[in-house]
């Protein structure tokens, strides 16, 4: 007997199941046959014919004899089969239906004939011959996990469903000449015939680029296939397996048009986005950010990376049109997860693991720093006195004891993140749930983040024609601890007094009297709070009116608070001098959205209209308050009573801004392979001016071609899987103007006079009643392709857009009396090249290898600036050149001890930086300058490799930006480089070395030299190794999905770059914030992290 | 049918209240600034005339470059910079270094600038009609302070150079096609302006209170102005009607709060808690207010007088911060030998050692410097150039709340009865009458206790010794040579001491290569639209 080698193997283990399960592998192997009987074509049961004469013989015996005698064998489970039962049996030449319908008649069993293959079955089990029956089955991924929320749609209908958390399903009433159409954004679609299948179980794979993957874009969701825009979709490992604390990290480098630059590893920073090139000078450049199809002011790090679904970037005109005012940036959608129906689905993932800094910029030891103040005496012709510049060096000198000041203000970071979801549902109401705590301890002391957040997404369908939703989050964020200052660190000299000997507290001067540097340490002891909170509510309600098909109004509405709460107090030890200041600032943001979306679609034959229509409003109000005080009897009550305060101060600030917006949209296709999408919007801003119209339109238009469905293709389906050729055309705008712009306003200060203070007004900002919207038109043209059965896939996009009517915070004459102002002025221009590759390079049973290529180039130009074709020399604005061009004197080397007569016709010294005399007039002035390069890199790229060896799965990430210039502050020490101490990799002339890159000690840049370097690098940006565990193992456990991994992330940088880190944003001052506090955030230096983590579902 | 007919006026609904009320949606208020626009009242007005004087507090406490005081001192004929220097005065010393884009001129620039666009904005206001609760008078007096403002402004900019563009109106829109004005045309602006402000002005004895403008800074500036202009009888006039006015007196006793210690009437100016009218200085005819910050808060920056000036004897080990020592300095600049050793008599109370400390004497009384305690610290070496150099008092200040001293917390003395006198003598040479002019240098020389000078000894070299005698510390001693074209010679003349760390470089008596500063390198660039013709030299 050829006897069921699918299951014999393990029969005995089958054998100890229950019953249900032995069921479902009948029922795998029914539709394992079924799909084998769809691909043959006249049936040899209809053509064979049996012949037997049997008496008293087994059931059995009398397959194996007809087995023997014929090409069909049976497929049966003996214990649900009486197969032992006796029979006589006699057939003459007839047809094997008419033999087997004698063998079973009356019994508790059934056949199923498959061409060869005849399936044995109880009654009870096989499937019945109406032409409608009840399908079920379980999704799962290519990593055999459930998939909860998969669209299971019979083709061709609205009728549907999606999987329960188990991934499984269940349709009833389906036809059996009907086929299923199984969907999941960021995975394959795939399509099943059902026939005579009852169950029908479906394995997703992930797909980047795949053909038929579902994609979210504004205001809806739209097939892959049919997109005609520029939409990129990020890969889900992207946000689950990366120790990143907000979702904008997670994709830097790794999708082709979009920068997301670290300007800081700080706790609890962002990075900044921009896609594609820069399209404005002054206004914001940053994406519009839309939350489960709500426009969201808040940070980025309020969205749980852990709670997001989906997330598409739209790029091109046509696509971001729809967002009007605020599209012009591009336009990121995040979708967060939803519950589905079934049984509750419980996970949890996790990871910890500690943080380094990536690269110190060591300072000079003892010895170096010695001979540098040496060399410091002596190139500026003093008399030294001591071998150490100040009184409190001496003591640790003469000792000969030096502290590693960076080592004393910095530690081993730490990061863990903890995650838990619910979902579920019932028949008609579906809930999500989640909470995520995270808390990091950075590298530099005092720099802490701790997030918590809830979640939770509920969806009822009210009625057959009614749903609605609430999606609610609240997540506390609290950046709270005094900070130690880095900067001063890398400044203090090895011999230092770290602490007081009396007191045992940090020496405030460690180098008195110098006074310009204080200890790092001793922002420890300052207080402060800063916690942000966001509410977020958002309530849909989905109305489709049954008499009209095809037909949906969708009301949205949301409201976000975000209130913040800071508090700082720095008293004596911190070395306040006025007795100690509190200050306290509370601010709330709130922010409400109506939108009102109708929806309409249609299929006429091959034709297929969509059409969407918005009307949409939203108002945002702002209120700060806050007081400061000083002058405090001791430090104990810090900032909690202000009223104790010998002087106290109070301010407040509001703000509001409103829109109201209306778009319309239609997308027409034929056959799916000729597609057109027409958008317009029109917005409204209230912080655009009186003098010109409020409302701006923006319209666009999109054309596709699915050309590999065309017949004249035919004869490249067997290697041609898809291709595509898109075209859009349209135009977005950028709105990002602050408020109160356009009027000329005062400003207030406060003034000591005759004892009491007065209130006085100064001209402080002039306004342009004339400010408008910036347009930026754009052309995108891309082709899509996939050969070989996906092997090959990706897209290539060429751009060009142009923006007009820039917002400009211009500089003017200060003649006027002002700086600068808001204008529509000029003219911006970016060319582009976005390609992104996916190969399977090795698909063997146990061996998968695939990479992932981006590689993204623009070129920015500036092309009118105030509409004379003139360059703005003092904003570094040039015709014909890129925005933020390094417009700088240019160095050509040292000027050397032999060249001190020449050096003094410019009235310097050797040592002194020599620069070009570009014009040869004898001196070095503006006239001397000359651009030198861009600070935007001239292409950036990223590559993944995945390895997946059975349940290994390894993924590399290699990131590299190339091309671009930046000041390195890190290079200049103008006054101060014989007062601190400096870099050891950051050399200085002396008259015995002759450098001719670095000036002496004496040279005091007076010029404003930017020292612009090559900033390029090459970055080892995460490996990810996970783990997960299979089924089998956990089946005795609770669990039902375990995975483990390890990912290290900023591994490795190759780079020319003197400094920290190619990328940082490091300030030798810091940074002056609007309430005149000084950060030093920037100088947080880049780190290096390890984590380990964990994902579970629970069973 | 009943659905789509219940979702048709649903819809209609909903965006009939949006669309309805969207005009008013869209309107934009400002919520928390003032405007000129809005600040057209009395109130209004005496709130911006306050902004005019927060204005020129920003000038003296601009802190961003410390080394910003210096930059109108040294490299002139009385001072020089020390190793302490900061950066942004060293192209006055170096005028190679001295080019389009120094931080000083743009500085001077905007500042001066901005006090006039804020000026204007009264101004304009005033003049362009009727203002609500303001009677004629009211309005001339508004006037006349925010027009006294505009002269200071372009007199300030026309020293330092030359011809201008003139603004009289509020800019409303970014413009960018300004070209300077004939010199002549900015004094004509300046002499209007303030024999309004002259002739509108109260007296000093009825200005609305002691810190804001009255009609002798009218009189003294315009007088300032009309010797730059070359109309020395005119600028005579200004300065006798000051003195004659009878509301000054120079001071020749001991007062206040310092009467009883041991120092001279001259010292006693200077004090903080002495400086204005009411404290007793009958000297005061513009005093800057700043005093009282520490209670009442907010300075517009924190003002480094006394850290440029003063010795930097903190870092002597066994001289401690104190208040008798005038607190911390930082020493950026030091006084040069010509003023130190050549220019007083010695019986010239301006010389004293309560108006030039000279000496220091160990005051740490720690264990440490037991055996120094109370000796005099060596006057030699190194530390003679700015660790114990010989300072001015005049900036001297001390709280013991901010022994670190960011800040100098007192008043400044921007016009001084003493200076009428001097530019009273200088109109006075100007004209040829030398015996008036020597009366009227006597009248300080007297209350100086310094010998008594002639006719014959008259010179304009003679009167800016004087001035430096009298003002040295008070005055923008760069603004003055400038003022009288002797900057080089002097400079070249007086200021080379052998030991000073930072000798002139690239000045040249002969052809003065550089005799204005230079117009912003950005202004020049963003003025796109005209020519902004560059100073020569640049």
């Amino acid at each position: 007997m050829k006897k069921f080698g699918l299951y014999s193997p393990d029969g005995n283990r089958y054998a100890v199941l229950k019953k249900g399960l032995i069921a479902m592998k009948i029922t795998l192997i029914l539709i394992l046959f079924s799909t084998l009987n769809l691909l043959a074509t006249g049936t040899y049961s209809q053509t064979a014919r049996v012949s037997l004469k049997l008496n008293q013989t087994s059931v059995k015996q009398v397959l194996k004899e007809i087995e023997r005698s014929s090409e069909f064998y049976f497929l049966y489970n003996n214990d649900l089969i009486d197969v032992e039962r006796k029979v006589d049996i006699l057939a003459n030449n007839e047809q094997i239906s008419s033999v087997l319908d004698r063998l079973f008649a009356n019994h508790e069993a059934k056949y199923a004939v498959y061409d060869r293959q005849i399936v044995i079955s109880p009654t009870n089990m096989l499937l019945p011959q109406d032409a409608q029956r009840r399908i079920k089955g379980n999704v799962t991924n290519s990593n055999r996990e459930s998939l909860p929320g998969v669209s299971v749609v019979i083709k061709g209908t609205t009728t549907g469903t999606i999987t329960n958390a188990d991934g499984t399903y269940e349709l009833p009433k389906v036809d059996e000449n009907s086929t299923l159409v199984f969907s999941f954004v960021g995975m394959v679609s795939q399509e099943i015939k059902v026939g005579t299948q009852k169950i029908i179980n479906i394995v997703l794979s992930d797909e980047t680029i795949g053909v038929d993957e579902v994609v979210v874009v504004g205001y809806g969701t739209q097939r892959k296939s049919d997109v005609t825009g520029s939409v990129t979709s990020v890969s889900k490992d992207r946000f689950a397996k990366i120790p990143v604390t907000n979702a904008m990290a997670a994709i830097e480098g790794a999708v082709a048009g979009v920068t997301v630059s670290t300007t800081s590893s700080m706790p609890g920073s962002t990075p900044n986005v921009q896609i594609r090139g820069v399209n404005s000078i002054n206004a914001s450049t940053s994406p519009l950010n839309i939350v489960d199809g709500i426009p969201f002011d808040g940070n980025i790090n309020y969205i749980n990376p852990n709670d997001i679904a989906s997330m598409e970037i739209l790029k091109d005109a046509s696509a971001v049109a729809i967002y009007g005012t605020r599209g012009s940036n591009g336009v990121i959608l995040i979708t967060t997860k939803k519950g589905v129906s079934g049984k509750p689905s419980i996970q949890y993932s996790t990871y910890a693991g500690f943080e380094e800094i990536a690269h110190i910029l060591t300072p000079r030891d003892g010895a170096s720093y010695v001979q540098k103040y040496k060399d410091y005496m002596f190139q500026t012709g003093q008399t030294q006195t001591s071998p150490v510049p100040n009184l409190y060096e001496v003591d640790n000198y003469t000792a000969g004891k030096t502290t590693d000041w960076i080592k004393e203000a910095t530690q081993q970071g730490f990061i863990q993140d903890h995650n838990i979801s619910i979902s579920g549902g019932a028949e008609n109401i579906k809930y999500y749930i989640s909470g995520n705590y995270l808390k990091q301890k950075g590298v530099v002391q005092g720099y802490n983040y701790e997030r918590a957040g809830l979640r939770s997404n509920l969806e009822a369908n009210v009625t057959d024609y009614l749903t609605t939703g609430l999606s609610l989050f609240i997540v506390s964020n609290n950046y709270n601890g005094g900070r130690v200052n880095l900067l001063n660190a890398s400044a203090m000299s090895p011999y230092a007094r770290l602490k007081n000997s009396v007191s045992g507290k940090y020496e405030i001067y460690p180098m008195y009297p110098e006074l310009l540097y204080s200890n790092p340490m001793i922002g420890l002891y300052n207080q402060n709070v800063d916690e942000k909170i966001n509410v977020n509510t958002n309530f849909f309600a989905e109305y489709k009116p049954k008499s009209v098909p095809g037909l949906k109004y969708r009301l949205n509405a949301s409201y976000n608070y975000n209130p913040t709460n800071a508090a700082t107090y720095s008293g004596r030890p911190a070395n306040n001098t006025v007795n100690g200041t509190a200050t306290a600032t509370n601010t709330q943001t709130s922010l409400w959205v109506v939108e009102n979306i109708l929806t309409y679609t249609k299929d006429i034959q091959k034709h297929h209209i969509d059409f969407t229509g918005l009307y949409s409003a939203q108002k945002q109000k702002y209120f700060s308050s806050g007081g400061a005080a000083s002058g405090f009897v001791n430090d104990i009550l810090e900032y909690n009573n202000m009223g104790a305060g010998a002087t106290q101060t109070a301010n407040s600030a509001a703000s509001s801004y409103a829109m109201a917006s209306q778009m319309g949209r239609l997308n027409y296709s034929f056959n799916s392979r000729y597609l057109i999408t027409v958008t317009a919007r029109r917005d409204g801003y209230s912080a655009f001016g009186n003098n010109t119209s409020k409302y701006a339109t923006f319209p666009s238009v999109a054309l596709g071609w699915n050309i590999s469905d065309e017949s004249f293709m035919a004869g490249t389906k067997n290697f041609l899987d898809q291709l595509k050729l898109r075209v859009s055309y349209g135009k977005s705008g950028n709105m990002a103007l602050g408020v109160n712009q356009t009027t000329t306003l005062s400003r207030t200060v406060s003034y000591a006079y005759n004892g009491a203070t007065m209130i006085t007004e100064l001209a402080n900002r002039l306004g342009n009643p004339n400010l408008h919207w910036e347009s930026t038109v754009g052309l995108n043209a891309g082709i899509d392709f996939s050969f070989l059965s996906s092997r090959i896939s990706g897209s290539i996009e060429a751009y060009k857009t142009s923006t007009d009517g820039l917002l400009m915070q211009r500089n003017i004459p200060l003649i006027t009396g002002y700086s600068s102002t808001w204008d529509n002025i000029g003219k911006l221009e970016n060319k582009g090249l976005d390609i992104s590759v996916k190969t399977i390079n090795i698909a063997k049973k146990d061996f998968k290898w695939s990479t992932n290529l981006n590689f993204s180039v623009f070129r920015n130009k500036i092309v009118d600036v105030y509409g004379d074709k003139k360059s703005d020399i003092s904003n570094r604005w040039f015709i014909g050149q890129p925005l933020a061009s390094i417009y700088d004197y240019k160095m050509i080397g040292v000027w050397q001890t032999s060249e001190a007569t020449e050096a003094a016709k410019y009235g310097v010294k050797p040592g002194y930086l020599k620069f070009e005399d570009v014009n040869t007039d004898g001196k070095i002035d503006a006239n001397d300058m000359v651009i030198q390069g861009s600070r935007y890199p001239k292409w950036t790229g990223g590559m993944t490799n995945t390895f997946e060896y059975k349940r290994f799965n390894l993924s590399i990430f290699i990131q590299t930006s190339q091309g671009s210039l930046k000041n390195d502050v890190d290079l200049s020490y103008a006054d101060e480089a014989g007062r601190r101490n400096t870099p050891a990799e950051v050399g200085y002339w002396t008259a015995e070395n002759q450098s001719n890159t670095r000036p002496s000690l004496a040279y005091n840049n007076t010029y404003n030299y930017g020292y612009p370097r090559d900033n390029s690098f090459t970055r080892l940006k995460d490996i990810t190794l996970s783990y997960n565990f299979s089924e089998r193992l956990l089946q005795k456990t609770f669990l039902k999905n375990l995975s483990v991994y390890v990912s290290g992330r900023n591994l490795y940088t190759f780079t020319n770059w003197i400094g920290w880190d190619p990328e940082d944003n490091y300030l030798p001052r810091g940074v002056t914030q609007n309430n005149g506090a000084v950060t030093w955030a920037n100088n947080y230096p880049s780190v290096r992290s390890f984590v380990f983590g964990l994902n579970v579902t629970l069973k | 049918m009943k659905n789509i007919f219940f979702t048709i006026i649903c819809l209609c609904l909903i965006s009939q209240t949006f669309f309805s009320c969207s005009d008013s949606f869209l309107n934009e208020r400002n919520y928390s600034d003032y405007a000129p626009s809005t600040l057209t009242d009395s109130l209004g007005f005496q709130a911006e005339i306050g902004g005019l004087y927060t204005q020129m507090n920003y000038w003296e406490s601009y802190t961003d470059n410390q080394g910003w005081l210096c930059v109108w001192q040294v490299g002139t004929d009385l001072a020089y910079s020390t190793p302490n220097q900061q950066g942004i005065e060293i192209p006055y010393t170096n005028y190679d270094l001295l080019i389009s884009t120094d931080g000083a001129a743009s500085y001077t620039w905007k500042w001066a600038y901005q006090l006039i666009n804020n000026a204007n904005n009264i101004i304009y206001t005033i003049e362009k009609g009727t203002v609500a609760g303001l009677t004629e008078t009211g309005k001339n007096k508004v006037n006349a302070e925010a027009k006294f403002f505009r002269a200071y402004g372009y007199n300030l900019l026309a020293t330092l150079f030359g011809g201008v563009p003139l603004i009289t109106e509020p800019v409303s829109t970014a413009k960018t096609d300004f070209v300077r004005a004939p010199i002549a045309d900015v004094n004509t602006l300046i002499e209007q302006d303030l024999l309004f402000a002259a002739a509108n002005l109260p007296t000093i004895d009825k200005a609305v209170s002691q810190a804001r403008a009255n009609q002798a800074m009218a009189q003294q500036l315009l007088a300032t102005a009309y010797l730059r202009m070359g109309q020395p009888s005119k600028a005579e006039t200004q300065c006798q009607s000051i003195i004659t006015s009878g509301k000054f007196s120079l001071v020749q006793s001991r007062y206040g709060i310092k009467k009883s210690q041991a120092g001279d009437p001259f010292s006693d100016m200077f004090f903080f808690g002495n400086q204005r009218r009411n404290q007793g200085n009958t000297e005061a005819i513009w005093v800057l207010q700043q005093e009282g910050t520490a209670v009442v808060g907010n300075s517009t920056g924190s003002p480094q007088h006394r850290r440029v000036w003063g010795a930097a004897y903190y870092n002597i080990a066994g001289l401690a911060i104190c208040d008798s020592l005038g607190g911390r300095a930082l020493g950026r600049m030091r006084l040069n030998n010509w003023v130190l050793y050549g220019l007083y008599d010695k019986t010239d109370m301006r010389n004293s050692r309560f108006n030039i400390r000279r000496r220091y004497t160990y005051n740490d009384p720690s264990a440490t410097y037991t055996a120094k305690y109370g000796t005099m610290v060596p006057y030699v070496g190194a530390d003679t150039v700015y660790k114990i150099c010989p300072s001015t008092t005049k900036w001297g200040q001390y709280d013991p709340n901010d022994a670190f001293g960011y800040g100098m917390w007192k008043d400044f003395i921007l016009m001084r009865y003493g200076e009428t006198y001097l530019l009273l003598a200088e109109a006075q040479f100007k004209q040829g009458k030398t015996a008036e002019a020597a009366v009227s240098i006597n009248a300080l020389r007297t209350r100086a206790a310094a010998p008594q000078v002639t006719a014959a000894q008259m010179s304009l070299n003679f009167i800016l010794d004087e001035r430096a005698r009298e003002l040295v510390g008070e005055e923008n001693r760069r603004m003055t040579l400038m003022r009288t074209g002797m900057l080089e010679k002097r400079a070249l003349r007086l200021n080379k001491d052998v030991n000073c760390p930072k000798p002139i470089l690239g000045l040249d008596s002969v052809t003065v290569k550089k005799p204005l500063l230079p117009i912003p390198q950005t202004e020049i660039d963003l003025n796109k639209d005209a020519k902004l013709e560059q100073n020569p030299g640049y």
